[in-house]
C-alpha cells in the first residue's frame, strides 16, 4: 500500500519534471533560430574581428589578405601613437553625457503631451514618429552633410558657395549669456541649455524609439490611480512626480540605456565618425577595429555603471 | 450660490385647475458665461492647451521642415540656387530633377531590389525575432538569462566593429569549416573548398535575417518578449489542457493575437532595411546591382554643371534622390502608423 503511494507520488513527480523539461525543450527550440545565427554567423565574425585585431592585415596582390601577428602593437598605436584618439574619445563621451539625460527627458516630456487628450492627437502622433521610420541609414548620412538647409535656414540670403551661414542656430549663447549673466547661473549650464535648444532636430530625431516605449509605459499605468489622486485632491504636480514618476521608472531605466547604447553606436556620433575615417587610412582597418573594440569595452562599462546605479532607484510595482 | 438656490426652488404658479406654471430664475447669460470663462481654473486650463499646441506645432515644425525644404528645393531649376530671392517657393519652376533621376539613374531598378531585399529581410525578421521572443518570454530553460543578455549583446557591438570580419567571413562563408571539411573528403563539390562566396548577393542579409542577428534585432526580441509576457498565461495553459501542442498554440493563438505587434516590429525591420546604407555599401559594393544609397551619392549626367550654384544644387538632387527613397516609406507609414501606436500600446512593457 504505502509502497503504492510512494511509487504513484514518484511517478507523479517524474511526470511534472518530464513536463517542464518538455516546455524547457520547446523554449530551447524557439530560440533555437538566434542560438544557430549566433554560433555559426556572428560568433565567427565577432572572433575574426577581435582577432584581426592583433595583426596586421594587407592585400595580396593575388586577391585574399596577408596575416602578420603584432600581437598588442594596433592597440598601442591606437592609444599612444594617434593624436586624436584618446581626445576624441572624451570629448565624446562628455558631449554624450549632457545629450542623454536631455534625450531621456524630452521623449519623456513629450510622450506625457502625447498621451493627454486633445485635438489632433492622432496628427502628432504620427508626424513625432516620422523620424523613427525615416530619419536613419541613408537619410542620417544625407542629413549629416546637408548643405541647402543650412543655407535654407539662413537669413541673410547671400550665397558664399559654401552654404554656410552663422544664423542657422536658434539661439545664440551671447543672447542667453547676457541674460544670465547677472543671474549668476554658470557659463557651463548656459552654454549647455544653449547647445541642447540648437540641437533641438537632433534630439526629436534620437528620441522617437524612447517615445513609443515612453508611451506605452504611460498606457499600462492604471487609471483606477490617478482617478483616486483626483478624489484625494492631489494636483497636477504631485500626481507626476508620487504616481507617474515612479510607475515609469523602469521605462527611464530601459531608455536610459537604450539611448547609451543607440548614440555611442551612431553614425553621426563623433567618435564613430572619427573610427570610420581611421578605416580609410593606411593600415587603418585593423587600428579602427582595435579603437572600436576598446570603445565597446567602455561603452559597456558605463551601461553598466549606469544601469547598476538607475536600478536601485527604480520602483516596480510587482516584483516576479 | 443665490444662483443654485433658485434652481432648486422654481417659483411654481397654478394657471388653470390642470395647468401649472414653473418659473425658474434663470442666471443671466452674463453671468453664466462669467461663471463658466471667467475662473482662474479656465484660465489655467487655456494656457496649457494653447502652450501645448504651440509646443507641438513647433516640434511637429522641426520634424517637418527638412523634408518641406527638400521637397520645395526639388522644384527648383538651376537658376533658382544663385538667385538670393528665392527661398522656398521656386522661380524657375522645373521637374528636370525627377526626370533625370527617373530616367538616368534607374529609380525603378534599384527600387525593384531594394523592395525585395527589404520584404524578405523584414518577414524573416519578424518571424525569427518572435520565435525567439516567445521562447524567452514563455518558457524556463537553464541558460535562458544568459543567452537573452547575448542578444542584448548583438545590438550593444557596434557595427564598424564587424567590418572587417564580416565582409571576410561572407567572402568565404563556411559554417564553422564543416563545408571545408566535406569538400576535402569529396562528399562536396571542390567549389565548396574554403567555403562559398556569399559577397554581393543578397544572401548575407538574409542570413542575418533568419537568425535574428541582424540590424537592431536585439530591440525587436526584446519588444516582443515584453508583448508577449503580458499575454496570460492561463490562454496557453487551456490550450495545452485541449491538447494543442506548444507550436499549434504558438501559431494559431499567439500568432493571431500579436499582430499589431508584429506590424510594428515588420514596419521597423522594413524601413530600416530599406534606408540601411551600412550592410548594403559592404556587402554590395557599387556596380553589381543599383541600389538606393547609389542613388543618393550619384549625379545624373545631364545635370552635371560648372556653375556658381553647382554645390547647393547637387546638393539639391541628393536630396531629391532622398526624398524619392523614403516616398514609398512615407505612404507605408501613412497605412501603417495607426499599427505602431497600438502595437506599442497593447505591449505594456513593463520593465
Amino acid at each position: 500500500m504505502t509502497n503504492n503511494a510512494v511509487k504513484n507520488a514518484s511517478k507523479k513527480k517524474r511526470r511534472i519534471a518530464s513536463l517542464d523539461r518538455r516546455k524547457a525543450r520547446a523554449g530551447w527550440i524557439f530560440v533555437l533560430p538566434f542560438l544557430i545565427g549566433f554560433i555559426v554567423v556572428y560568433f565567427p565574425i565577432i572572433f575574426d574581428s577581435i582577432k584581426l585585431t592583433f595583426y596586421h592585415v594587407s592585400s595580396k596582390p593575388g586577391g585574399g589578405m596577408d596575416l602578420e601577428w603584432v600581437g598588442w602593437d594596433n592597440y598601442r598605436q591606437a592609444l599612444f601613437v594617434n593624436p586624436d584618439f584618446v581626445q576624441t574619445l572624451i570629448s565624446g563621451i562628455g558631449k554624450l553625457a549632457f545629450d542623454i539625460p536631455a534625450i531621456v527627458i524630452f521623449s519623456l516630456f513629450m510622450a506625457i503631451l502625447l498621451n493627454q487628450k486633445m485635438a489632433g492627437r492622432a496628427v502628432f502622433r504620427a508626424i513625432f514618429f516620422v523620424p523613427v521610420i525615416i530619419a536613419t541609414g541613408v537619410m542620417a548620412t544625407l542629413e549629416s552633410n546637408n548643405i541647402l538647409s543650412a543655407y535654407m535656414d539662413s537669413t541673410s540670403g547671400i550665397n558664399d558657395g559654401s552654404g554656410q551661414s552663422a544664423s542657422a542656430q536658434i539661439v545664440s549663447v551671447l543672447d542667453f549669456e547676457n541674460l544670465f549673466d547677472s543671474m549668476k547661473v554658470g557659463k557651463e549650464l548656459v552654454t549647455m541649455v544653449v547647445d541642447i535648444i540648437n540641437n533641438i532636430y537632433d534630439i526629436v530625431n534620437r528620441s522617437g524609439v524612447q517615445m513609443l516605449i515612453f508611451l506605452a509605459g504611460l498606457q499600462s499605468i492604471s487609471p483606477a490611480i490617478y482617478e483616486s489622486c483626483q478624489i484625494e485632491g492631489a494636483s497636477a504636480w504631485e500626481t507626476f512626480w508620487k504616481i507617474t514618476f515612479p510607475m515609469i521608472s523602469p521605462m527611464i531605466l530601459v531608455n536610459a540605456v537604450y539611448t547609451i547604447i543607440d548614440s555611442f553606436t551612431a553614425e553621426s556620433n563623433t567618435v564613430m565618425r572619427f573610427i570610420e575615417q581611421v578605416t580609410n587610412t593606411a593600415h587603418g582597418g585593423v587600428i579602427s577595429s582595435a579603437m572600436a573594440w576598446m570603445y565597446f569595452l567602455l561603452v559597456i562599462l558605463i551601461v553598466v555603471a549606469v544601469a547598476g546605479i538607475f536600478s536601485a532607484y527604480v520602483f516596480y510595482q510587482r516584483r516576479d | 450660490m443665490d444662483a443654485q438656490n433658485a434652481v432648486k426652488q422654481p417659483k411654481i404658479k397654478k394657471e388653470t385647475k390642470n395647468k401649472i406654471r414653473v418659473d425658474f430664475e434663470r442666471t443671466p447669460l452674463k453671468e453664466r458665461l462669467k461663471a463658466k470663462f471667467g475662473t482662474t481654473f479656465f484660465y489655467q486650463k487655456l494656457v496649457v492647451v494653447i502652450f501645448r499646441l504651440v509646443l507641438l506645432i513647433g516640434i511637429s515644425y522641426v520634424i517637418l521642415f527638412p523634408f518641406i525644404s527638400k521637397i520645395a528645393s526639388s522644384f527648383m531649376g538651376m537658376n533658382d540656387f544663385v538667385d538670393p530671392t528665392v527661398r522656398l517657393i521656386a522661380k524657375d519652376f522645373s521637374l528636370d530633377i525627377y526626370k533625370a533621376v527617373f530616367t538616368e539613374l534607374g529609380y525603378w531598378e534599384a527600387f525593384a531590389n531594394t523592395l525585395e531585399v527589404s520584404i524578405i529581410c523584414a518577414i524573416l525578421q519578424t518571424f525569427t525575432c518572435c520565435l525567439v521572443a516567445y521562447g524567452f518570454a514563455k518558457f524556463k530553460f537553464r541558460g535562458n538569462k544568459l543567452l537573452f543578455m547575448l542578444v542584448m549583446l548583438t545590438m550593444i557591438v557596434p557595427h564598424p566593429t564587424m567590418r572587417l570580419a564580416m565582409l571576410q567571413n561572407f567572402k568565404d562563408f563556411d559554417v564553422l569549416g564543416i563545408m571545408d571539411l566535406l569538400a576535402k573528403i569529396n562528399i562536396l563539390p571542390d567549389g565548396f573548398r574554403y567555403g562559398i562566396k556569399l559577397t554581393e548577393t543578397f544572401w548575407p542579409l538574409y542570413i542575418l535575417s533568419a537568425g535574428a542577428i541582424a540590424f537592431k534585432n536585439g530591440l525587436y526580441i526584446f519588444m516582443l518578449r515584453q508583448f508577449f509576457r503580458g499575454v496570460p498565461d492561463e490562454l496557453e495553459e487551456s490550450a495545452y489542457v485541449d491538447g494543442s501542442g506548444v507550436f499549434r498554440t504558438f501559431f494559431t493563438i499567439i500568432i493571431p493575437l500579436s499582430v499589431p505587434m508584429m506590424i510594428t516590429v515588420f514596419l521597423f525591420a522594413f524601413s530600416w532595411q530599406w534606408t540601411d546604407n551600412f550592410y548594403t555599401e559592404l556587402l554590395l559594393p557599387t556596380g553589381r546591382m543599383t541600389l538606393f544609397n547609389d542613388i543618393i551619392s550619384d549625379i545624373p549626367l545631364s545635370l552635371r554643371t560648372d556653375y556658381a550654384g553647382q554645390g547647393l544644387f547637387y546638393q539639391a538632387i541628393h536630396n531629391t534622390a532622398g526624398m524619392m527613397v523614403i516616398a514609398p516609406l512615407i505612404i507605408m507609414y501613412l497605412f501603417c502608423q495607426r499599427y505602431l501606436v497600438q502595437g506599442i500600446e497593447r505591449s505594456g512593457i513593463v520593465g
